[in-house]
């Protein structure tokens, strides 16, 4: 949901006539990219920098550098080990009621009952380690009855997940929920289903790229509020810019997005994809 | 009729302004012209692409196509001017994995290494939905989606489509057929705030792609209408590619449905480490499990423990990071393996090694051999290789080593990289005396002229730099010499003006009084009666201080006040001061020049007038010479004044020293000029003022004068 997170920032320089510069590197885990582009936008006279980190320890160097520099930060979705002040903020994604979520709708799927894996999980990044946690711990507290029968490491390669699914299927072919911590491994556990026939195991996976229900195992996707982050991130910056206080760090509860509420005025705001504060105005045909 | 110099040196200013704006708008007009560089057609088939600039990805040259086998999310590569406006670009595209796209952009600016780097508009074949994805990126993106037709068409792997994306005004067109077949999706927007103008490129996200018969020309209105309103793919590229890219391995079409099982590995599989020990003695089949890590010129696998060559049974379209099982003979060599005759097994995908940082020592020592490494060193020397390769020898400390490059892209790298710069590469090392050639102790093969990152240019002081220097040390020196001597001048022109007003202001009042007290005197004499014979004798007395007075006077006057005291003047006005000084007498004055007369400085000119001025009176004063010669000699380096009598002469040991002739040294020292004095009793005296001249510069005379430098 970048284009979101893009969005609400838009939003918010927009009428501050702020200048935004966007960028990622061309690989989700290509670290030093990531760090190459913060230094460089240290460097460059940037008056702010907002981060969302592909590493929860490796661009915590990098950070403090921008930080000397007088360059006030806002880590956004998953922090840095390393605690927020002195220009440093935190945007973040509850991650602990993220676990939640899943851990409820698993059991109102299960019931008490049946067996779950957990795919994707990314020691790297401290968000995602913390939602496995919290949905382990809170089922293990309402539905003792349900087994989760793996919980493997993931990558940000679709092919790579898929594998991983395939494995787990063959392994437990009594499995009755996915729940896949990355969109990526969402995917490659939907794409496995599809290539065995399999309608039985629902999948429910966190940070979707769109919120589309095309594919029947998916049963529900977990939506940070990515818009309202990049909108704050912005804020932040320009608050701090006129040395007005500004709370160190806030969390933002996301949001289980299923069939019945896909439609819904919230999740439409919260999967509006358009980044431009003035849409574009395109006309097109297909001919002839 | 004549025209005013002034007005003459108007018009030729203006003139030449009018020529340098000229040029400077023709330049300018060429520049910002919209069809420079069109209509462009690749020369990938020829090996080259150095108009071509990558933001990211591995864009390499093989077999006539452009391949980037990297599954980086919006790899760019883009080529022309950023002021082409109208035009369309088109080019067999074909995807090298799935989950992604690749394609075309065009009126691209601004561009990036990142995802949506780049202001420009993007056409691409996408496969996760089989469609055509048309958008615009801002650094960021927005897009549609196009069906293709007929419905049902999945887009492939490894399949050439034709794709092909025309500007005109706000309008854009694209069109896409998979080669081969008569349907065609044609589809056009119009974006009503477009980006007016920019370079062409190709893209790819996540699936890499290969691109071929890039074509590139200008648009219309016409050709906008025409594209869309065909129904039929055209003809014209498709036949020539696929004879120049016979070599190109092409596989059966991957899609989604038929994509190899993702099949867990093989449980045997060894580490690439044990297969050099396993097979000694013995011919054995071995299945490793790693990365790929090159794919040419030779295919190199790479897992934690090390790298293996990799020799496949049938040729197989791998890509730089491709999870692969491989099973083959092996064949151990010194320091790594090769395994023969192999069967290579996608597992999956995009998941590039990345690169060991070593030393060159420890690269040297062949533990990385076969190995995706990264190393620095400066570079010594760059040459072509054979089978169009460029090589590049760079040492670091005692160690060299070399790099070899595909030719490709790399050309404009090899004309860019200056020697002695330091350099960091990432290529998989090699021991094989192949690439070695027994002269380095290992070789790295690059992949692309990406893997080179220049940490530091050549020391500033280059040979070259240093002769920079000199030359420059040199006309500083040259341009302070001649401001020295200028305001030198400015000060001796300033001291002979005071003095020329000194001779003005005795002339007009001292000289004046004196004679006007002579005439007192005369008349006071004049009426005085003859008797009085003591005041007559008083009146003469005075009347002859009065005379001797003005005539020191006079002589005060002439020395303040050279006359015509220039080069050319400085004889004539010595012999006229001779002529003065025996005036009334029997003595002869003899004046000459001996050589090329030159123009001396005012200084010069100043100090040789007061020297001879000295010189002459001095004989006329103390040696009742018959004869005086003055000679002034101009030599290549030298001014020479020669001042002779042959008057009485005088002891030199004894007069030499003589107040007179101590302020003469001083006078010739100012000049650096050496003073000699000739004179023995009865023969005359013989006073030699030689000063040193700026050598004269002709061509001819160039050597004597470095000579005498060095």
């Amino acid at each position: 949901m970048t284009e979101s997170e893009h969005g609400g920032a838009m939003a918010a320089a927009d009428p501050e006539h702020a200048r935004i510069y966007w960028n990622a590197p061309t690989r989700e885990d290509d670290i030093e990219g990531q760090i190459a582009m913060v230094e460089r936008v240290a460097n460059g006279g940037a008056q702010g920098l907002i981060l969302v980190p592909d590493h929860t320890s490796a661009l915590i160097s990098p950070v403090r550098s921008a930080l000397a520099k007088g360059i006030p930060t806002v880590i956004l979705s998953s922090p840095l080990a390393m605690p927020p002040g002195d220009h440093l903020f935190y945007l973040l994604n509850d991650e602990v009621r993220g676990g939640e979520l899943a851990a409820e709708r698993v059991s109102s799927i299960l019931h008490n009952h049946g067996k779950v894996a957990i795919l994707g999980i990314d020691p790297d990044i401290s968000g995602i380690t913390t939602r496995a946690r919290s949905l382990k711990e809170t089922l293990a507290r309402t539905d003792p009855g349900i087994q989760i029968v793996t919980d493997a490491i993931g990558s940000f390669n679709v092919p790579h997940e898929q594998q991983m699914a395939e494995e787990t299927l063959k392994a437990h072919p009594d499995l009755d929920v996915i729940v896949a911590l990355t969109a990526v491994s969402g995917h490659g556990a939907l794409s496995a289903l599809a290539s065995s026939g399999n309608t039985h195991v629902k999948v429910i996976y966190y940070d979707p790229g769109d919120t589309s229900f095309d594919d029947p195992n998916l049963d529900s996707m977990i939506l940070q509020d990515t818009r309202s982050m990049g909108y704050d991130a912005v804020r932040i910056i320009l608050a701090s810019l006129r040395n007005q206080p500004i709370p160190p760090q806030k969390k933002f509860e996301p949001t289980l997005v299923t069939r019945e509420n896909v439609n819904s005025s919230k999740v439409e705001k919260l999967s509006y994809m358009e980044w431009r504060t003035k849409p574009l105005q395109w006309t097109w045909s297909i001919g002839p | 009729m004549r025209m005013p110099a002034k007005t003459s040196r108007l018009l030729v200013a203006v003139s030449l302004s009018a020529v340098v704006l000229l040029i400077l708008a023709v330049i300018w007009l060429h520049q910002h012209n919209p069809s420079r560089g069109l209509p462009y057609r690749d020369t990938f088939s020829q090996g080259r692409a150095d108009e071509w600039t990558a933001f990211g990805g591995t864009w390499e040259l093989a077999n006539g196509t452009m391949r980037n086998n990297s599954d980086e999310r919006g790899a760019k590569l883009l080529t022309g001017s950023a002021q082409w406006q109208d035009y369309s670009v088109e080019a067999d595209v074909m995807l090298l994995g799935l989950g992604g796209d690749a394609g075309l952009t065009i009126r691209s600016s601004g561009e990036e290494e990142g995802v949506d780097a780049y202001h420009g508009y993007y056409a691409g074949l996408r496969s996760v939905d089989d469609a055509l994805a048309v958008g615009r990126a801002d650094y960021g993106w927005s897009e549609i989606i196009f069906p293709l037709k007929p419905r049902g068409i999945t887009v492939l792997a490894s399949q050439w489509y034709h794709l092909k994306l025309m500007a005109v005004g706000c309008t854009f067109a694209v069109s896409m057929n998979r080669i081969g077949d008569d349907s065609i999706t044609v589809a056009t927007v119009n974006d009503p705030d477009c980006i007016p103008a920019g370079r062409a490129g190709l893209r790819s996200y996540s699936s890499g792609g290969v691109w071929r018969n890039v074509i590139i020309q200008k648009a219309t209105q016409q050709d906008l209408q025409q594209m869309f309103s065909r129904q039929h793919p055209p003809h014209a590229v498709a036949p020539k590619s696929e004879s120049q890219s016979s070599n190109l391995v092409v596989v059966p079409p991957l899609s989604q449905s038929n994509i190899p099982q993702a099949l867990p590995s093989s449980p045997n599989t060894q580490p690439v480490s044990s297969l050099r020990f396993s097979s000694l003695g013995e011919s054995k089949t071995a299945t490793i499990r790693g990365i790929v890590a090159l794919t040419s010129p030779v295919l190199v696998v790479q897992d934690s423990t090390g790298g293996v060559e990799v020799r496949c049974a049938q040729p197989q379209p791998l890509k730089v990071g491709d999870e692969v099982e491989v099973t083959g003979q092996i064949e151990a060599r010194e320091f790594s393996s090769v395994l023969n005759n192999a069967n290579v097994r996608v597992l999956w995908e995009g998941t590039p090694t990345p690169a060991v940082s070593v030393t060159a020592t420890q690269a040297a020592t062949g533990a990385f051999d076969a190995t995706f490494i990264e190393v620095s060193g400066h570079l010594l020397q760059k040459h072509y290789g054979p089978d169009d390769t460029l090589v590049f020898d760079l040492a670091s400390g005692s160690q060299s080593f070399r790099i070899i490059l595909n030719r490709g892209r790399g050309n404009s790298l090899y004309k860019n990289l200056a020697l002695d710069s330091m350099l960091r590469i990432r290529g998989v090392a090699v021991m094989d005396p192949v690439y070695t050639q027994g002269t380095v102790p290992f070789a790295l093969l690059a992949r692309s002229s990406d893997d080179f990152e220049v940490l530091a240019g050549p020391p500033w002081w280059s040979a070259g730099h240093l002769v920079l220097m000199g030359i420059c040390l040199l006309l500083l020196a040259f341009i302070a010499n001649i401001l020295y001597h200028r305001i030198e001048n400015m000060r001796v022109q300033a001291v002979a003006e005071e003095r020329e007003h000194l001779a003005y202001d005795m002339h007009d009042t001292l000289a004046q009084s004196v004679a006007g007290i002579g005439f007192q005197l005369e008349a006071i004499r004049m009426n005085t009666p003859e008797e009085l014979r003591h005041v007559h004798r008083q009146l003469d007395l005075a009347s002859e201080l009065v005379r001797h007075s003005h005539a020191e006077a006079r002589r005060s006057i002439d020395m303040l006040r050279p006359q015509q005291l220039d080069s050319k003047g400085l004889l004539s006005a010595l012999m006229h001061t001779a002529e003065h000084l025996v005036q009334g007498g029997n003595v002869q004055v003899i004046a000459r020049t001996v050589g090329e007369p030159r123009t001396l400085s005012l200084r010069l000119n100043d100090a040789l007038y007061r020297l001879g001025q000295e010189a002459l009176a001095n004989a006329v004063r103390h040696a009742n010479p018959g004869t005086l010669q003055i000679t002034l000699r101009y030599d290549d380096d030298t001014v020479t004044l020669t001042v002779s009598d042959d008057g009485a002469g005088f002891n030199h040991d004894a007069e030499a020293q003589g107040f007179g002739v101590q302020g003469m040294r001083k006078r010739a020292a100012s000049i650096a000029a050496t003073l000699q004095i000739t004179s023995t009793e009865g023969s005359g005296t013989r006073v030699v003022i030689t000063a040193p001249l700026a050598p004269r510069l002709t061509l001819m005379r160039w050597p004597s004068q470095l000579r005498k430098l060095f």
